[in-house]
Formats: C-alpha cells, sequence, structure tokens
C-alpha cells in the first residue's frame, strides 16, 4: 500500500518534472527563434531604434532681393523635447512647463507619460521661453536647434515671399514655389541614442548643416517699398477693398516689385485670413479695361488696318451695336487713333475692332500673352480668361476692344505693356535671378527671356507715342504725369463683372493705371490697380496719381535723372466736341480738379546721412516733404540744409552711395 | 552524518554559478542608470554583493538546520507571514514604490513580505499536507483548508497589488495539492471557478489588460504597450548566437525596463547570445532536476513536499520570467531567481537552498 502511494507520488512529481522541461524546451526554441532565425530583423530594427532619427528641421536657403539684402533667413532657436521614459513624475513635469509654454497641462502630461523615449514638447520656442525652462533643470527635457524661418522686413514683399510652415516646408509664394531648393537636405541626427536621447559613448556624430540654397531675387527691396507705401496710401485713401501694384523692367521681364492690399506679415501668417496670404497680382484676374485698347490700337497698325491718320466718327457719346448700345464718357464727334486712347474713348475703339475683324483682334490679344499664363515662377497663376472668336456675341468685337468680356492678370498686363515698351518682344516675366549654393556657387540662373516678338518696333514706336498723350493735358492719365520724366500711359476704368446677374456691377469698379517711364528708353514699367475705389474712381483719378509717386521714386532711387521734357505742341483737347454728360452721374470735366488744397505747414528739415532710403521714407511719411532719392546705399548728401525750415511739399533731394 | 548521503553538492554549485552570474549581469545591466540616478555605477552592484553573502550566510545557516523542524512551528511561521503581510498594507508601515505597496522598512533595509509569503506557504503545505495523506482524497480535507489560507494569502497579496507573486502562489499550491494526490476533479473544479475571477482581475484593470493586448500583438502598438516586450525582442534579437559581449549590450541603455530586474534574461540574452542563454537554462535545469530529485528520494512526505515545493518555486519564478522575457508569456513583473536584483528575492531564495541542501543531507544512502 505504502509502496504503491509511493510511486503514484514519485509519478505525479515526475510529471510535474515533466511540464518544467516542456516550459524549458519551448523558451529555448523561443530565444533560438528570436537568436537565430530572425536575428538579423531583430538587431535592423534595434539599430534603427538607436540611430533615433530625430528629423531635425533643416536651415532653409536666405531670400535675397536684387541687391543681395535678405528678405527671408533662417535662424537657430531652440526645441524643446522630451525624454518620457526619464521622466518619473509627468503630471508635476507638465505643471512646471505649462504656464512658460502657454500649453494646457493635460495636453502636456498625456504627453510625457508615454513611455516613449522620445518626443517633442514644443517647438521652436522664444529665446526667453527656452531660458526659462533651461532655469527648471528638469530631468528628462531637453533641447535642440532647429531651424527658424524669419522674415526681417514684416510685411514687406510677404506676399511675393510667402511662407514656411513649422516643417520648413514652403506653403505660399517663393517658398512653396522654391521649396526643393530651399529647403535643404533634411537633417536627421543619426547619433547612437540610448533610449533616453543621450549619445552613447561609442559612435558619436555630429550633424552636419545641410543648409539650403539661397534664392536671389529681380525684386529691388527699396521698390517694393516704395510701391507698398504707396499703394497703401492709395488703397486707404479711396477705401478701395484691395489693390496691387506691379513693377517690372520692360526690357528684361524681371519683376522689380509686386505690392499687394491687403497684406500679411509672414512671420505671423497665421493670424492673417489666408486669403491675405496670396499673390493678387498672379492669381487674380480682372476685366482690363481701357487699358487694353493700347493693344488694340498696336494690332490694327501692325495688321496697317489703321494708319495714325485714319479718324473715326465716335457717335457723339452712344453707339447702338447689336441691340447694345456703347457709350463713351464724353461725346466725341471725329478722333483720331492717337485721341481714341489719350480720350479713352470706347466707341472709337470698338469702330477700330470692327475694322480689325475678331480674328485679328483675338490673334493679337493671344500674342501679347492674354489668355495663357505667362509662366512666371509664383504658385496659382490664373490664365485669365479669353475666349475664342467662334464663341464670341456680336458685340464682343466692340467690347474686347475696349477690354471688357476678356479677364486678365496684372502680370499679363505688365507682360504686354512691357512687350511695347521693349520694341515690341514679349519677355517672359520671371521674379528669381539666381538660386545659389550655400557655398556660393551659382546653381540656376536665370536670363531674359523673348517668348514671341509680337509687334515690330516701328509699330512699337507709334504705340508709344500715342500712349505718351495719355498724360499730356487733356488726356485721361494727365494724373501720371512725372516731373522730368515722359511717360506713355493708359488709363482704365472696368466695371465689375457681377457673376450672379451675367452682368455688370452698377457700382463697382476697378481702377487701372498702366505705364512706363522714361518712355523712349524705360527703366521701368508699372501697372497700378486699385480694386473698388470708393468716391472717385476713374483710373485717371485713383490709380494716375499712384503711378506718378511709384515711378517717381523709383527713378530717383534708380538714379534715372530727369530729362526736361521738349514741350510737344499736345492738341488742344477738342473742347467743342465735348460736352458734359452729366445725365448718369458720370464725370464731368469740372471735377476733375486738384484734390483739395493743400495747407501750408513748415517742418524742419532733418539729417538725413547715414540713413537708408527705407529709414529716410519711414521718418518723413508722415510729413509732407517731397524726397527725390538719387542712387542707393547711404545718404551721403542732401539738397536741403539739416536743420532749415522748409515748407510744405518742398523737394528734397537726398544723394545715396552704397558704403564702400 | 552516518548514513546519510551528504549535502547535495552539484545544487549547491550551480546555484552559486548562477548567484555569481546574477552580480555580474546586474553590475552590467544597471551601471549606466545607477551612475545617472544615483551617481555611482556600481550603487546596485554593492548591495547586490552583500545581499549574496547576507544570503549565503543564511543559507549555510539553514542547511545546518534540520529541516523538521519546520514542520512543527509551520503554523507559527503561517500566522507571521500573514501578520507582516497584513502590515505592508498598512499605510505607514508599508512602503510605497510606483503605485505598489510591496516593502516593510527594516533599519536600512526595505524587506518583501511576499517573498518570505512564498516560502512560508510551502511550509504549510508541505507539512499539512503530510499531515492529511489519508483522507487526501477528501475535499474538505485535503483541498478546502488549503484553499482558504492561500486565498486569504492571495488576497493580501493581490491588494498591494502584485500579481506576479499571486501567480507564484497559485501555481505553487497547485503543484503540491496535485503532487499530493487530490482528486483531479477537484483541482479542475477550482481551476473552473478561479476562472471567472483571474478574467475579473485582469479585464478590469486597464493596464493589465493592455498587457495582456500587447502581449497577444506586440506590434500593434510598439511605441506603446507593446513597447517593453520589443524591447525584449531587440535584446535577444541583437544578441545572436554569442552575443555583443559582456557589458556592450544598447537595450539595458533605458530601452529595456528594470533590466536589471525584470528584463535580466534579455540583457544575458543581448550580451550573452543564444549560448549565455542555454547555459542559464541548463543551470535551471539541473536545479530543479536536483531538486526533484530530492523530493523524490526523501523518505518522508513532508520532506518531499517541501522540497518539491521550493524546487518548483524556484523552476517556476525561472520559466516565467524567462517565458515573459521572450515573449511565450505577458508581462509580469518577476525576477529571476539568484540572478536578478534584489535582496528579499536573493536572501529568501538562497534559504530555499539552505533547506534544501538540508533535506539532501538527510537522504539516506542507497
Amino acid at each position: 500500500m505504502i509502496d504503491k502511494s509511493r510511486k503514484w507520488l514519485k509519478f505525479r512529481i515526475f510529471i510535474v518534472f515533466v511540464v518544467f522541461i516542456m516550459m524549458t524546451v519551448a523558451i529555448s526554441a523561443r530565444a533560438y527563434q528570436l537568436q537565430i532565425l530572425k536575428n538579423q530583423r531583430l538587431s535592423q530594427l534595434a539599430e534603427r531604434q538607436y540611430r533615433r532619427v530625430i528629423s531635425v528641421v533643416p536651415k532653409r536657403g536666405v531670400i535675397y532681393d536684387r541687391n543681395r539684402e535678405e528678405m527671408a533667413i533662417s535662424i537657430d532657436v531652440d526645441s524643446i523635447y522630451a525624454e518620457p521614459i526619464k521622466i518619473s513624475d509627468a503630471y508635476k513635469t507638465a505643471k512646471e512647463l505649462s504656464p512658460i509654454l502657454k500649453m494646457s497641462e493635460k495636453e502636456l502630461a498625456e504627453k510625457l507619460a508615454v513611455k516613449r523615449p522620445f518626443t517633442w514638447v514644443s517647438r521652436r520656442v522664444s529665446p526667453d521661453q527656452s531660458i526659462k525652462v533651461r532655469n527648471l533643470k528638469l530631468s528628462g527635457v531637453d533641447f535642440i536647434k532647429e531651424g527658424r524661418r524669419f522674415y526681417p522686413n514684416r510685411e514687406t514683399a510677404g506676399n511675393i515671399i510667402g511662407f514656411a510652415g513649422l516643417d520648413s516646408k514652403g506653403l505660399e509664394g517663393l517658398e512653396l514655389q522654391y521649396n526643393d531648393y530651399l529647403k535643404g537636405e533634411t537633417t536627421y541626427s543619426i547619433v547612437e541614442r540610448d533610449a533616453l536621447g543621450r549619445i552613447m559613448s561609442h559612435g558619436l556624430r555630429q550633424r552636419e548643416e545641410q543648409t539650403g540654397n539661397d534664392l536671389v531675387l529681380t525684386i529691388d527691396k527699396t521698390i517694393q517699398y516704395i510701391a507698398e507705401k504707396e499703394l497703401k496710401e492709395a488703397v486707404d485713401k479711396a477705401k478701395a477693398k484691395s489693390g496691387v501694384i506691379v513693377a517690372m523692367n520692360p526690357k528684361t521681364g524681371e519683376i522689380l516689385a509686386i505690392a499687394t492690399e491687403p497684406q500679411f506679415n509672414p512671420n505671423i501668417f497665421w493670424k492673417y485670413p489666408s486669403s491675405s496670404w496670396r499673390n493678387r497680382a498672379v492669381t487674380d484676374c480682372f476685366e482690363p479695361g481701357s487699358t487694353f485698347k493700347v493693344f488694340l490700337a498696336a494690332a490694327a497698325l501692325e495688321k496697317g488696318i489703321v494708319s495714325q491718320k485714319d479718324t473715326f466718327f465716335c457717335e457723339n457719346g452712344s453707339y447702338n451695336v447689336a441691340k447694345r448700345t456703347i457709350h463713351d464718357t464724353h461725346s466725341y464727334g471725329w478722333l483720331s487713333l492717337q485721341d481714341i486712347i489719350k480720350f479713352s474713348s470706347n466707341i472709337g475703339a470698338g469702330k477700330i475692332g470692327e475694322k480689325l475683324g475678331k480674328e485679328r483682334l483675338y490673334e493679337y490679344v493671344r500674342k501679347f500673352g492674354f489668355g495663357e499664363r505667362t509662366g512666371i515662377d509664383l504658385p496659382g497663376e490664373t490664365p485669365g480668361q479669353v475666349r475664342p472668336p467662334n464663341e464670341w456675341s456680336q458685340i464682343a468685337v466692340n467690347t474686347i476692344s475696349f477690354g471688357h468680356g476678356v479677364s486678365v492678370s496684372a502680370i499679363q498686363l505688365i507682360s504686354g505693356l512691357s512687350a511695347i515698351a521693349n520694341k515690341g518682344d514679349l519677355m517672359k516675366p520671371y521674379i528669381v535671378k539666381q538660386i545659389v549654393s550655400p557655398e556660393g556657387k551659382i546653381i540656376k540662373e536665370f536670363s531674359p527671356q523673348v517668348v514671341r516678338r509680337v509687334i515690330s518696333e516701328k509699330t512699337a514706336r507709334d504705340v508709344t507715342s500715342i500712349m505718351k498723350t495719355t498724360v499730356l493735358q487733356g488726356g485721361t492719365g494727365t494724373k501720371a504725369s512725372t516731373d522730368g520724366y515722359e511717360v506713355a500711359g493708359k488709363t482704365g476704368t472696368a466695371q465689375k463683372p457681377n457673376p450672379s446677374s451675367g452682368g455688370y456691377f452698377k457700382d463697382k469698379y476697378i481702377a487701372l493705371f498702366m505705364g512706363f517711364t522714361p518712355a523712349d528708353d524705360p527703366n521701368v514699367a508699372i501697372v497700378v490697380l486699385i480694386d473698388e475705389p470708393k468716391g472717385l474712381f476713374y483710373g485717371g483719378d485713383v490709380a494716375a496719381p499712384v503711378f506718378k509717386k511709384v515711378a517717381e521714386e523709383t527713378l530717383h532711387y534708380m538714379g534715372i535723372l530727369p530729362t526736361k521734357i521738349v514741350a510737344q505742341d499736345s492738341p488742344t483737347p477738342p473742347k467743342a466736341l465735348s460736352k458734359p454728360k452729366g445725365s448718369d452721374g458720370l464725370r464731368k470735366d469740372a471735377d476733375i480738379k486738384e484734390e483739395g488744397t493743400v495747407k501750408s505747414e513748415k517742418f524742419v528739415m532733418p539729417d538725413f546721412t547715414g540713413m537708408s532710403i527705407r529709414q529716410i521714407l519711414r521718418m518723413i511719411h508722415d510729413s509732407k516733404i517731397d524726397i527725390r532719392i538719387i542712387g542707393s546705399g547711404r545718404a551721403v548728401e542732401q539738397s536741403l540744409r539739416p536743420g532749415s525750415i522748409v515748407n510744405d511739399g518742398e523737394k528734397c533731394w537726398v544723394k545715396f552711395q552704397q558704403p564702400s | 552524518m552516518r548514513g546519510k548521503s551528504g549535502f547535495d553538492y552539484i545544487l549547491l554549485l550551480f546555484t552559486l554559478l548562477l548567484v555569481g552570474t546574477g552580480i555580474v549581469m546586474v553590475y552590467s545591466s544597471s551601471a549606466i542608470m545607477a551612475s545617472g540616478k544615483f551617481n555611482d555605477g556600481y550603487f546596485f552592484l554593492k548591495k547586490q554583493i552583500l545581499f549574496a553573502v547576507v544570503g549565503i550566510l543564511m543559507m549555510i545557516g539553514v542547511a545546518r538546520i534540520d529541516h523538521q523542524l519546520y514542520r512543527k512551528i509551520a503554523y507559527l511561521i503561517l500566522g507571521m507571514s500573514l501578520l507582516s503581510l497584513i502590515a505592508v498594507l498598512i499605510p505607514g508601515i508599508g512602503v510605497k514604490v510606483g503605485g505598489s505597496t510591496r516593502w516593510l522598512k527594516m533599519g536600512p533595509f526595505s524587506i518583501q513580505p511576499s517573498e518570505f509569503a512564498k516560502l512560508a506557504l510551502i511550509i504549510y503545505l508541505a507539512s499539512s499536507l503530510a499531515n492529511k495523506e489519508k483522507n487526501i482524497k477528501k475535499f474538505s480535507v485535503g483541498i478546502l483548508p488549503h484553499l482558504i489560507v492561500t486565498g486569504i494569502m492571495l488576497c493580501l497579496i493581490i491588494k498591494q497589488p502584485d500579481m506576479g507573486t499571486s501567480i507564484c502562489i497559485a501555481a505553487i499550491m497547485f503543484t503540491l495539492l496535485f503532487a499530493a494526490g487530490v482528486r483531479l476533479s477537484h483541482l479542475s473544479l477550482i481551476l473552473l471557478s478561479a476562472a471567472p475571477i483571474v478574467y475579473f482581475l485582469i479585464a478590469n484593470i486597464a493596464y493589465r489588460r493592455e498587457r495582456i493586448l500587447s502581449f497577444l500583438n506586440p506590434w500593434g502598438d510598439p511605441s506603446d504597450s507593446g513597447f517593453q516586450i520589443i524591447q525584449s525582442f531587440y535584446a535577444f534579437g541583437s544578441g545572436g548566437v554569442f552575443g555583443r559581449g559582456l557589458g556592450e549590450g544598447k537595450q539595458k541603455l533605458f530601452y529595456l525596463p528594470e533590466p536589471h530586474t525584470d528584463f535580466i534574461f534579455s540583457v544575458i540574452g543581448e550580451e550573452l547570445g543564444l549560448v549565455g542563454i542555454l547555459l542559464i537554462l541548463a543551470a535551471f535545469f539541473i536545479f530543479v532536476y536536483r531538486g526533484i530529485s530530492t523530493a523524490i528520494r526523501s523518505s518522508d512526505m513532508f520532506s518531499t513536499y517541501l522540497a518539491l515545493g521550493i524546487t518548483v518555486l524556484i523552476g517556476l519564478q525561472a520559466t516565467i520570467h524567462m517565458g515573459v522575457t521572450v515573449g511565450l508569456l505577458p508581462t509580469k513583473g518577476i525576477p529571476l531567481p539568484f540572478i536578478s536584483y534584489g535582496g528579499s528575492s536573493l536572501v529568501l531564495n538562497l534559504i530555499g537552498l539552505g533547506i534544501l541542501l538540508n533535506i539532501s543531507s538527510q537522504i539516506k544512502k542507497g
């Protein structure tokens, strides 16, 4: 009995031993599987983990203006990361960090409580925050340098440059367009790290700087600033919805400035509505109105349909075509081609259009670059809208002749204008001159590019001389006439189309002026667009004065000396034929008068020596001193002695020189 | 010692080898952490050496005490153990570390009553089962009292909470009941009625549920709940056949949680490779083999059960620890006997070895 039970006891203990043997075998087999069969895969994964890839935002390249002035730079700032494994009390740490980083305690604690070896706490903090967190000496909380984008000129050129997001991804403007060049190689800190993110003693490797390439723009910061300053003033004054100024070197297609209103500060882009981010000069299109007559004239002259001497009967201001009536602001009888442009007669333009025919009109509209993208290196360009002639209504040949029924962008308009200024060659507009590697090597260079010859040199000259009359006495653009520089230009006032009714708004206008100067050898072509001005709304009233200011300041800045204009015997306005058309509230000649009388005030002339153009422009922004800029760099000379008492509106020449 | 076979020196030798390996591995896995935490890379090494010395001295002492003594004072030992478990739960007496109250402060040291409880329960069960040998088939005699005593102990330990020890204790009870020859139907009944309780304990506590889920699919969320076990896989995987070499492991550098206690086997796998793993397994196998043979060769039931209980205690903890680290079992914080850092565990396991040695020394020759 005892023996038998003893035997069973031994058997049961043996079973326990067998179970143990089975478990030992299972563990051995599993160890074999992990260590031999999966050896490679697992050690790879482990290796990858040690090479903890903290992707560090690379330093983006710098964006310079044409004079190598910084427009966008990257600065090293601290990013805070945590090693939650090292943090014993996530809530305590979160509580201490919360007020400094302005993050909720709960959010922080959640981040810190997850047992990961690495997590970002707050990226790109301010130096002040960094110091405060450093002073807390929290274990498991550490810092790494990251690049942060900084736009030193704030709003200036914001709509051109755009901005880059937190992860150094270009989101708007040039930052987006040239992101691949600017961003540089994403740097990973490929040091071997332990789970606390500390560099292991073996295999230490420093993070290599992988800066992106720099951009050198065609933009000139000073001209950009001038354009923005004048645009803002004009838009504010006219209580307009928005505005655009584009300045271009008509001979090369280089964009010198694109000012847009409203502006935004790319340093804090998220605080602005996204509608203010875009570059309206490129993304938005509008009906060009009477500015389009210039291209009509060019086509008609080029085709020999119309000669300078031909006259057209302008129906005394009212012309019925296809059951509709075209009006002129003033009634005219017989007008020459030149006067049709000068006085901006819609009826006259329509008649030229009729004579030219829709096929040829369409041909030249397209030749000047309308209806297709210019290919400018900015994102979101609109092609505008130009319908093929077989879709035109009967009246379209008339209306398109004076710029209604087509839509164009400001970039297209200035490119077309520049083709005339450039003796017939259409240039491709561009905004980046060079892409330069961090070592200073030019990686890519953009040079002027002729798209096509649009009109002959002779036609270009003829159109230019017609355009010159616009700013002369009696023309629609007299307010664009500059002191000392000859201007070739054209006004435009376009009613805005109403997309819901298909017709036009009765009270919403776009006021335009486009021109180039000096007319015969232009340094700059400028388009001014004021969208929905209140009160005065004519291009000649609202946009032309802006052109004048921008053109003058730009030429002075460029150091182009004013030439005395040889008095041309401009034709006196054909007053006999002109009679006011007051009935529909349109402009009477009498309305065109100097805007108010400026009160005379006296100022003490400041000493500008050593100041930059921007500083001076800022300083005198509120006063009425008329500063004329010559050259660039730092102020070395001024025509009015510092300390002298000057009258309101007095001119002062300031000469600038690049510091040697 | 006439007529006796003397101490089981093989058992002693291999155990001391494990303790020695443990000291080395505790240092290797804790040095960097310790130098960061305590500014002393030898912090854990020094303490582990001290524990080993204390443990070995106690083992030598215990090996000279006739183990039959414990049969007489089994209830005293059990009572002391239960009291200390209750004391731990009294606020102010028990020391709370990382959410668990497992320690009693004794001068400069903290001891874990639950480690003592394991040995106390084995002594109680061995004595009680030996006493009730004749009526072991009766549920009320063979099972019920043991179930109640173990149940009380389990409740106290789960309260700490210490799931690892709880499972050990339950498993030891089952093994001893099984060895003592209770009806299998009774055992199955206990298992079936325990199942809902176990399920309740797991499913209702988020971190336990997460551990089970991450055990079933560790790669489901490798950065979070599956983090520990995946880090352990990396350790074994990186080790290969011969390992990175002693001290060369990277996983202990804060990737593995508790590399000097709960995941020391992973560190061994990484640094000493499959060879090291198999040697450790072999050492434990020899320990268990010698322990089982001591149990079988012992002439009286108490000695048999006691030897078996101690052997199973060591073998089971080792198996669970190794099973967890290789991903065969859900994550449980159980130290590897003789190797992992920890004073109470090392000293108590060495005391257990002393008892085992004493049993082996009293086996009659032939």
